[in-house]
């Protein structure tokens, strides 16, 4: 829908600042997200931003507002994170992740450095320096099936309520109800690979906490 | 596999690192234990994959006052092109240093803040450097030589180690490079690098560390040293 809309009207002026996410249902997918970042990225599209910026605004003041519980600088923390996806688009690499994920990690260093200057020290230790420009080389993805043979269903059902409710139910779904992971994700409505990254944040905090116990 | 990281931060670290919660100097020490832990690597990919989806998923009340956005947005699009990044940048990095004859590799989230490192401070066979930090956290680099022991201490406040290069170990075990060791108050220890190479760490410590051992109590002037 989004990208369909981005694709034909792309010279069009900037659609109305609405959040369509309010009178629709059904939200737009990370593809669709990919997408208008690439639009973005290639043609300075106005409409494909317009788009990722309505949808993501509102949430971003949400975000802002819970961090700093006050409305003035949530909304500076938009802003710069906002600018900074219509100057950075080309920095994003769907291979690496989520283009949500992209924009919620450029937030949270907006953030962080926006605290940071509050306290004015020079040579202060800044987001850059915490959080790398996109993931490391090396990561496999085999963790999850590595982990699948090592754990036994029945062992560590019984502890599925200790984990945070979005994880709990891809668990459920995955050792109780033995759905796929591709069944999970199109079940939820979230990407396979945050299915992937759900089920091994589960499992290492079952490991984490048995360990916790058997010491 | 004899050197492979065994000591991480909990679960419950990453994700306050993940969303930018920790205290910046407790961040770096996180960070940098990261840059040389694929097995942490992958739990912030997860951790970030995991908070982003939920957060972007989530519902906006249709009530909410969106009347600020539509000027943001104007401005938005109408900003020049982002300048370029000055690609001088890595000229203020330290992507190694250099002591005791020895040269060190420096993880990347280290880099810079390395380069504003202090004078080293030599105390036989241990020296330290100072990062740049703020109250109430304290900073910095720890050498410790071969066959070199910290004399016994406790801890007021909370003390971070964070091996980079090198090993010691203490009464509970034996820590390699990317190996990261959180005392808390009342824990009393004594690292040592018993190895024929020297060793070099990152520290973070919240307040003074006691000494408790023989003469090194009434050396005041250590306390001062490590703080
Ligand atoms: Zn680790």
């Amino acid at each position: 829908m989004l990208a369909q809309a981005a694709l034909t009207l792309h010279d069009e002026p900037l659609a109305k600042t609405q959040d369509s996410s309010m009178t629709d249902a059904v939200p737009p997918t990370q593809s669709e997200w990919e997408q208008a970042l690439a639009l973005v990225a290639l043609k300075r599209d106005k409409t494909a931003y317009a788009a990722l910026f309505n949808y993501f605004a509102p949430r971003l003041r949400a975000f802002g507002m819970r961090m700093f519980g006050n409305e003035q600088q949530a909304l500076e923390m938009v802003q710069d994170t906002l600018l900074n996806v219509w100057q950075k688009a080309h920095l994003y690499d769907a291979s690496r992740g989520c283009a949500s994920t992209w924009i919620f990690t450029i937030a949270r260093n907006v953030r962080f450095d926006m605290l940071r200057k509050k306290m004015s020290r020079k040579d202060d230790i800044l987001a850059d320096d915490l959080w790398a420009d996109g993931d490391y080389p090396d990561m496999e993805d085999e963790q999850t099936e590595r982990w699948d043979i090592w754990i036994v269903a029945e062992k560590i059902a019984p502890h599925f309520d200790m984990l945070p409710p979005a994880q709990r139910i891809v668990m459920e779904k995955v050792y109780l109800d033995e759905c796929t992971h591709q069944q999970v994700a199109e079940e939820l409505g979230v990407p396979l690979g945050t299915v992937k990254s759900r089920i091994r944040l589960a499992l290492e905090r079952l490991r984490e906490a048995i360990d916790a116990k058997h010491s | 596999m004899p050197n492979t990281v065994k000591h991480h931060p909990s679960l419950s670290v990453l994700e306050q690192f993940c969303e930018g919660r920790l205290t910046a100097e407790v961040a770096l020490v996180v960070a940098a234990h990261i840059d040389l832990c694929p097995h942490c690597q992958q739990l912030q990919h997860d951790i970030e994959a995991d908070l982003a989806c939920a957060w972007a998923g989530e519902p906006i009340a249709a009530t909410t006052d969106n009347s600020a956005f539509a000027a943001m947005l104007q401005q938005i699009v109408s900003a020049e092109p982002a300048p370029l990044e000055a690609a001088a940048s890595s000229l203020s990095k330290a992507k190694s240093l250099e002591f005791g004859g020895q040269q060190f590799l420096v993880p990347r989230s280290l880099q810079r803040l390395a380069a504003k490192r202090s004078k080293w401070l030599t105390l036989g066979g241990i020296a330290t450097a100072r990062l740049p930090s703020g109250d109430p956290h304290h900073i910095s680099l720890l050498y410790i030589s071969e066959q070199t022991q910290v004399p016994r201490h406790t801890h007021q406040g909370m003390e971070m180690t964070l091996v980079l290069s090198g090993e010691i170990e203490d009464e509970n075990g034996r820590y390699v490079a990317g190996d990261l060791i959180v005392a808390t108050p009342d824990h009393t220890h004594t690292p040592r690098n018993v190895k024929q190479e020297p060793c070099l760490c990152l520290s973070v410590l919240s307040a003074p560390l006691t000494f408790t051992e023989g003469m090194t109590r009434l050396l005041n002037p250590l306390q001062r040293f490590f703080y």
